[in-house]
C-alpha cells in the first residue's frame, strides 16, 4: 500500500472541507480564461459562506458557531489538501480576530454583508484618510470593503467607487492592487497593534496548516506518479535517487507537521514564527522536488501536482517569509 | 496542584537535584564540548539510580520511573541545560530494553542491576569488516561446545571496547539457511581470554571505536539471548531502540545554545556582521528542524509507552536530526575555523589534541560526520522509508 497523508485533525471537518476542496478543484482546473476562473472562484466563495465557514471563529451572537481555532484548523486542512484556491485564512481567521469586539461588523461578516481583503502593509493615515499603495491583496471574488493596518491602527475602508487592478497568484488565488490617495476611511481602533500582530499570526498559523496538508497530498500524487511512469522498461519508482529523494521530502513534510501541531497545541508567535519559517525551507524543497521528479509533466499548468506545489511555494510569502520570521526571532 | 504547576514542581525538583549532584567536574566536561566516557556517564548512573531515577525509559517494574512522556521530556530537558552527561549509553538504552523484553529471569537478575547502578559497562558488536550497511552479512562465528559457544571472528567500530565490561553481539551460527535466519545474539565478557582490542584513531583524533578481535572465545551458552538463529530479531529490536536515541533532543537544543553563544562571542563586532548575521540565520533554520523533531520524538516516546507500532516513526527521526546535529557542527566550524582548524594538533607530539581555545568545535565537526553513518546510515534509513512510502 502505497502512502497516504494522516491528517493532523481527522473527522468529519476535515473530511468535509476535502470532499470540497476536492470537487472545487477539479471545476476549476478545467477553466483557463482569467474571467471564467474568476467566475468559478465567486460560485464556489458563496458556498463556503453558504457554509458559515467565516463564522467558525465568531461568537453565537453574532451569528457565529463560536468555535475554537482547532475547528478551523481543520478545515483548512481539509481545504489545503487539495489547494482550495479561496482566501480562508484571511476571512475565517484574520479578519475575526481583526474586528474582535465589533458585533455588527462581525455579524455582518458571518452573513457576507462584509466580505472584506486584509491590508495589512502598504498604506498610512492621516486624519482618518488612507494613502499608498499595496499590491498583491488577497481577496475575496467581490471584495466590499478593506480592512486596513496602518501601525497601530485599523480602519475600515469601504471599495465602492474605489479602482483597483485584480491578478491572479501563482496558487490560482485572486488578488488586488489598492491604490489610494487620502481616501475617507472608518477608524476601527487607535490601539489595534497587538490585535493587529496577533491576526497577522493566526493567518500565519493557518497558512502552514493548510500548506502542510498540500505537501502531505503533493506527496502521495508524487508517489503515485512514480509507481505509474515507465522508463527504462522499469516504474520511476524503481530507481534509488528517485525513491531517496521522496523519502526527504516525506521527512521534511513530517519535521513540519510537528512544528505546525506544536503551533497548533501552543499559538505563542514564536512557535508559530517557528513553523512558518521551516514552511519556507521545507515547503520549497517539496515543491521544487515534486516539479523535479515529475519531469516535463511537472512543468504542465494541468497537472494537480503542479497547482499544489504552486500553493505550496505561494504559501511562503502570506504572512511574513522566512526572512521576516527570521527577523523577528533573531530580535527577540 | 494543577497539571501545569505540579510540572513546573518536577521541572524545580530535577533540576535542583541536577545542581546539587551531578558533580561538578563533570558537568564542566559536558559543557566544554569534550569527550564522555565510561569516567563520566557511570558515576553519574550511579547517582541517578540511587536517587530512583535510574531508567526512566525502562519499565516501572524493572526500575523505570513510571514518568509520561511529558516528565520524560522535561527530564530530559532539564538534564541538558544543567550540562549532566545525556542518560544514553549501550546497557541502558540498548542491551537492557532487550533484556526486558527477550531475557531469562537468570540474566535479567545477572545483568539489570548491574545497568543500574552503572558497575556494567556495555558496548555493541554489531559491525564487522564485511558487515556494515548490510549487517546480515556478518561472518563472526560461533558453534556449539558441550555448554559454551566457540566464537571466532573479528568486529569493527566497536565503541567503547576499550572501556567496556561486557560486548552484545551477533554472531553466526548457522551458514546453511538464509542469512538472517542464522545470527545468534551472545554477551560475551571482554575479559574472556582469546579477545584482542585495538583503537581505530577516527578522524576528530579521539578515541572512539575498536577493532575487536576474538579467537577461540568461550561464551556460555548461558550467555545467549533468546533462542539460537533468533538474533536478527533481536537485534532489529535493538537498533530500533537504538535510533529512537534520536527522541532525546534535548542535547542537540543545549548543543545548538552553546554554538549560538560561539557565534556571538567569536564574531562579535561591525567587521564581522555578515558572517554573524548568516550564521545566525542558519542557526535559526537548524532550531526550527529541531522543534519539529522534538515532536515526532514526544510522538514516538508516547508510542513507545502505549506499546503502539513505531512504524517509520525510528528512521523518521534519525533523519529528521542527524544532518540538523552536523549542520550545528558546520555554523561552529564556520564560525572559528579560520582561527583554529590550522592548528588541529601540534607536530611535536605533545598529547592527541591541541590545547587551543575552541578546537573541540573542530573535532565536533569531524566526529558529528558519524552521526548519518552510524545506527544505520542516512541513506539506508532512506531505502526503510521509501520501501514504505512506495509499498514497494
Ligand atoms: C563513530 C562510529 C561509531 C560506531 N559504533 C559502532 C558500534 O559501537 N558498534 C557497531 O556494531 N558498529 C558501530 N559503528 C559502525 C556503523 O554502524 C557502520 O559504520 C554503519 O553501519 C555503516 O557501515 P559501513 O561503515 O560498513 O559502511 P558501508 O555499508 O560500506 O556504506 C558506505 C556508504 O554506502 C552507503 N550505502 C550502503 N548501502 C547502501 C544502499 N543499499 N543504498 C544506498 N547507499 C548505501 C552508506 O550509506 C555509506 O554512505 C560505528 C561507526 C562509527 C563511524
Amino acid at each position: 500500500m502505497a502512502f497516504e497523508p494522516k491528517p493532523m485533525l481527522p473527522g468529519d471537518t476535515f473530511d468535509a472541507a476535502r470532499r470540497f476542496a476536492e470537487a472545487s478543484a477539479l471545476k476549476l482546473a478545467r477553466l483557463h480564461e482569467p474571467a471564467a476562473r474568476a467566475a468559478e472562484l465567486a460560485t464556489q466563495w458563496a458556498a463556503v459562506l453558504e457554509l458559515g465557514w467565516a463564522g467558525t471563529l465568531v461568537p453565537e451572537a453574532c451569528g457565529g458557531a463560536d468555535g475554537t481555532l482547532l475547528d478551523l484548523a481543520a478545515l483548512a486542512e481539509g481545504a489545503g489538501s487539495a489547494g482550495l484556491a479561496l482566501p480562508l485564512a484571511a476571512t475565517c481567521a484574520v479578519a475575526p480576530t481583526l474586528l474582535a469586539g465589533q458585533d455588527a461588523l462581525l455579524a455582518d461578516l458571518v452573513a457576507g454583508r462584509l466580505q472584506p481583503c486584509i491590508v495589512l502593509d502598504g498604506l498610512t493615515a492621516e486624519a482618518g484618510r488612507l494613502s499608498g499603495r499595496a499590491v498583491g491583496v488577497e481577496t475575496p471574488p467581490a471584495p466590499s470593503h478593506a480592512l486596513v493596518a496602518t501601525g497601530e491602527a485599523l480602519y475600515l475602508l469601504d471599495l465602492a467607487g474605489i479602482g483597483f487592478a485584480r491578478h491572479e497568484r501563482i496558487d490560482g488565488r485572486l488578488t488586488l492592487d489598492l491604490e489610494v490617495q487620502g481616501a475617507p476611511a472608518t477608524l476601527l481602533r487607535p490601539d489595534a497593534g497587538e490585535v493587529i500582530r496577533r491576526a497577522r499570526d493566526l493567518g500565519a498559523l493557518l497558512t502552514c496548516v493548510e500548506a502542510v496538508a498540500a505537501m502531505g497530498t503533493l506527496i502521495q500524487q508524487t508517489i503515485g506518479y512514480l509507481l505509474a511512469r515507465q522508463q527504462f522498461g522499469a516504474a520511476l519508482a524503481s530507481f534509488q535517487a528517485l525513491r531517496h529523494r521522496v523519502a526527504e521530502m516525506y521527512v521534511a513534510y513530517r519535521n513540519l507537521t510537528g512544528l505546525v501541531q506544536a503551533a497548533l497545541a501552543e499559538p505563542s508567535w514564536q512557535n508559530i514564527a517557528f513553523a512558518k519559517l521551516r514552511l519556507g525551507e521545507a515547503g520549497r524543497f517539496v515543491a521544487e522536488q515534486a516539479i523535479q521528479v515529475h519531469g516535463g509533466m511537472g512543468m504542465t499548468e494541468e497537472l494537480p501536482a503542479s497547482h499544489l506545489a504552486r500553493r505550496v511555494l505561494m504559501a511562503e510569502f502570506e504572512y511574513g517569509d522566512r526572512h521576516t520570521q527570521a527577523a523577528r526571532l533573531l530580535a527577540a | 496542584m494543577d497539571d501545569t504547576a505540579e510540572l513546573a514542581a518536577f521541572r524545580a525538583e530535577v533540576r535542583d537535584f541536577a545542581l546539587t549532584h551531578c558533580p561538578p567536574e563533570i558537568r564542566a566536561v559536558v559543557a566544554a564540548n569534550g569527550k564522555l566516557g565510561r569516567k563520566h556517564w557511570a558515576p553519574w548512573q550511579r547517582i541517578l539510580h540511587a536517587h530512583g531515577w535510574g531508567a526512566p525509559s525502562w519499565p516501572r517494574e524493572y526500575g523505570g520511573t513510571g514518568w509520561d512522556q511529558r516528565r520524560r521530556h522535561i527530564f530530559d530537558e532539564v538534564l541538558a541545560e544543567c550540562d549532566c552527561p545525556p542518560q544514553y549509553h549501550h546497557g541502558l538504552r540498548h542491551i537492557g530494553p532487550v533484556l526486558i523484553e527477550f531475557g531469562t529471569a537468570a540474566q535479567k537478575a545477572r545483568f539489570l542491576p548491574g545497568i543500574l547502578n552503572g558497575e556494567d559497562w556495555w558496548c555493541q558488536g554489531y559491525s564487522e569488516p564485511g558487515a556494515g550497511s548490510d549487517l546480515a552479512s556478518l561472518k563472526t562465528r560461533a558453534v556449539r561446545d558441550g555448554d559454551d559457544y566457540v566464537v571466532n571472528g573479528q568486529k569493527l567500530w566497536t565503541s567503547h571496547a576499550q572501556e567496556a565490561d561486557w560486548m552484545y553481539t551477533l554472531v553466526r551460527t548457522n551458514t546453511e539457511v538464509k542469512r538472517q535466519e542464522g545470527i545468534t545474539m551472545l554477551l560475551i565478557p571482554l575479559s574472556t581470554p582469546g579477545i584482542r582490542v585495538r583503537e581505530v584513531r577516527t578522524i576528530d583524533s579521539w578515541h572512539h571505536v575498536n577493532e575487536v578481535f576474538l579467537e577461540d572465545v568461550r561464551v556460555p551458552a548461558a550467555n545467549r539471548i533468546g533462542e539460537e538463529n533468533k538474533g536478527w530479531t533481536y537485534g532489529k529490536f535493538l537498533l530500533d531502540r537504538e535510533r529512537l536515541g534520536g527522541a532525546n533532543v534535548a542535547p542537540a537544543f543545549r548543543f545548538l545554545e552553546r554554538c549560538r553563544e560561539l557565534v556571538a562571542r567569536q564574531l562579535a563586532g561591525p567587521a564581522n556582521a555578515l558572517k554573524r548575521e548568516q550564521l545566525e540565520y542558519r542557526l535559526l533554520l537548524a532550531e526550527a528542524e529541531l522543534r519539529g523533531a522534538r515532536e515526532l520524538g514526544k510522538a514516538a516516546v508516547d508510542a513507545v509507552m502505549a506499546g503502539r507500532p513505531l512504524g517509520l516513526m525510528p528512521s523518521e527521526l534519525k533523519l529528521s536530526t542527524a544532518d540538523t546535529v552536523q549542520r550545528i557542527g558546520a555554523i561552529a566550524l564556520d564560525a572559528v575555523g579560520e582561527r583554529v582548524a590550522t592548528r588541529f594538533r601540534p607536530v611535536d607530539g605533545s598529547g592527541p589534541n591541541a590545547e587551543v581555545e575552541d578546537i573541540e568545535w573542530v573535532q565536533n565537526f569531524m566526529y558529528l560526520r558519524a552521526k548519518t553513518i552510524f545506527g544505520g546510515s542516512n541513506e539506508v534509513q532512506k531505502n526503510v522509508v521509501a520501501k514504505q512510502l512506495f509499498g514497494m
